[in-house]
């Protein structure tokens, strides 16, 4: 757990945290959370019973631009791009088929993708955003914490946005009480919710 | 003559002359797999003649492991069928359990998790008294365990290992109704079972698996069942040639003290109830032929010789 700066799991029963500890580690690292976490601290009461874990992100990548993942070539009443990271050419060719049309978009081999008679500049194109890909990972995070938290915890309330996450779970309704831990539990970290 | 269970692993040259020794010495073949080259035989043969399957199995590279829990059904009962549980632990302790012998089967429950919400119906209560014994996978919270435990274990009636993540001691302390066996430390993980301590953990599951129908296998041995099992699936293999025709990898499933049929109840119940096991003795005279939860299979439960008065 070296890459994370701030880890711990916090129980009342010895064994069970030293057990969710674990579960944390392996759920973080199997989801591919380790890189994106910054801090994280795991409390869970089963008496209560309540489950929460906040913690803060790492400075998570910006939108992804054509540019970032493509060369645009400009030539007579077209565009040549060279894909050079293929990871987000799905989500580019949707884009370009929504705002050119599937008639000007082709591909005629796998890394090469080419725009005709399409009104844009080349500089424009290459600032045209493809994806965000922080929306997605809030998804991922939010996802790994359930997989986490006590399975029969099906009350739950989960915030996130600006590198910050709570998210508290439950058997029974959440109380204030419970949602009050999350200050609790941020000041910890050193941080505000 | 004293049947014990063994596992016979061998290479597919010859393997027959094996299958023939077993048949002749009179013992029962429960299940055979033949993957890639290499064949393995669950069965049960007569105590004395092990070592003589051990000598003529040697120049054909076969080898004869004792395996307990051969002739056994056993539940694996998880609290759900969701990622919190599956893969791990269910199917490594599933698949661990069947490695020794036993035919395993997953039971998830539909709302097994939580605490004060967790409950079993009926259908999951009487498929889970279908087996030989059921493996209850717990979780790691002691007070949970402690809460849940009465309501999950109601109307369960065969014997039960429990395993959670607390230790033994304090396993035994906190489980409510008291159950045959309990395994400590093996709670809910997310990680294959690869270590060599957690391998040590699964070999303590089957040996707590293996006290506890040891003690079961007592209690029938007190009051001895009117036929085998392992004779009764041989008997229907005869004479009720429907059975191969069945696609599942063990159309006959024999358990302690009775059989799992894999034929749709309505159709077979009374070919099954008239068929002659022999001396005009029917199965119908010494089992109790009864519709399974499991699907529409038929389970014969085999009765015992004070209540028949005959044994075959």
């Amino acid at each position: 757990m070296q890459a994370i700066e701030y880890f711990e799991v916090e129980c009342p029963e010895a064994r069970g945290g030293e057990n969710y500890r674990q579960i944390a580690n392996d759920v973080l690292l199997d989801h591919n959370m380790l890189r994106v976490v910054q801090k994280i601290h795991v409390y869970i009461d089963p008496k209560v019973p309540i489950f929460v874990a906040v913690g803060t992100l790492k400075k998570i990548t910006t939108v992804i631009k054509v540019g970032d993942i493509a060369n645009v070539n400009p030539q007579e009443g077209k565009f040549t791009l060279s894909i050079s990271d293929e990871t987000y050419l799905a989500p580019m060719l949707k884009v370009f088929w929504d705002r050119f049309g599937k008639d000007h978009v082709d591909q005629p081999d796998r890394f090469t993708v080419i725009l005709s008679g399409v009104s844009i500049g080349a500089r424009e194109l290459e600032e045209m955003p493809i994806i965000d890909p922080s929306e997605a990972l809030y998804k991922d995070l939010v996802y790994a914490l359930r997989c986490i938290c006590p399975e029969g915890f099906r009350v739950r309330s989960e915030n996130y946005g600006a590198e910050k996450f709570s998210f508290v779970a439950s058997e029974d309704m959440l109380t204030d009480a419970g949602l009050a831990l999350v200050k609790e539990k941020f000041a910890l970290l050193g941080e505000t919710p | 003559m004293i049947l014990v269970p063994i596992t016979y692993k061998g290479g597919v040259y010859r393997h027959s002359e094996i299958i023939d020794l077993i048949e002749d010495l009179g013992g029962y073949i429960v299940q055979k797999h033949m993957i890639a080259q290499e064949v393995v035989l669950q069965c049960f043969v007569p105590k004395d003649d092990v070592e003589l399957i051990r000598a003529i199995g040697k120049p054909l590279a076969g080898e004869v492991i004792d395996s307990p829990l051969v002739g056994t059904e056993i539940a694996v009962v998880s609290m759900s069928l969701e990622i919190h549980h599956l893969p791990h632990p269910s199917c490594d302790i599933a698949e661990y359990v069947r490695r020794l012998g036993a035919k395993s089967n997953m039971v998830g429950m539909a709302r097994g998790v939580g605490k004060r919400i967790a409950g079993i119906n009926d259908e999951e209560r009487d498929v889970i008294n279908e087996h030989d014994a059921a493996v209850y996978l717990m979780g790691n919270f002691e007070h949970c365990i402690e809460k849940k435990m009465p309501v999950i274990l109601r109307g369960i009636e065969v014997p039960v290992v429990v395993c959670g993540g607390p230790d033994k001691d304090v396993l035994e302390r906190i489980v409510e109704p008291r159950v045959d066996g309990y395994v400590g430390n093996v709670g809910r993980f997310m990680h294959r079972t690869k270590e060599s301590e957690e391998l040590t953990k699964l070999d303590e599951i089957i040996a707590e698996i293996t006290r506890v129908l040891g003690k079961r296998r007592e209690e029938i041995a007190k009051d001895p069942l009117s036929v085998a099992p392992a004779r009764l699936m041989d008997v229907i293999k005869e004479k009720v040639p429907a059975i191969h025709e069945v696609t599942s990898p063990t159309p006959l499933t024999v358990q302690m003290a009775g059989l799992r049929v894999k034929l749709p109840y309505d159709t077979f119940a009374d070919v099954l109830r008239k068929t002659e096991i022999e001396d005009g003795i029917t199965i119908g005279d010494i089992t109790d032929i009864e519709p399974s939860r499991m699907r529409d299979y038929i389970i014969l439960r085999v009765r015992p010789f004070s209540e028949t008065n005959t044994v075959i």
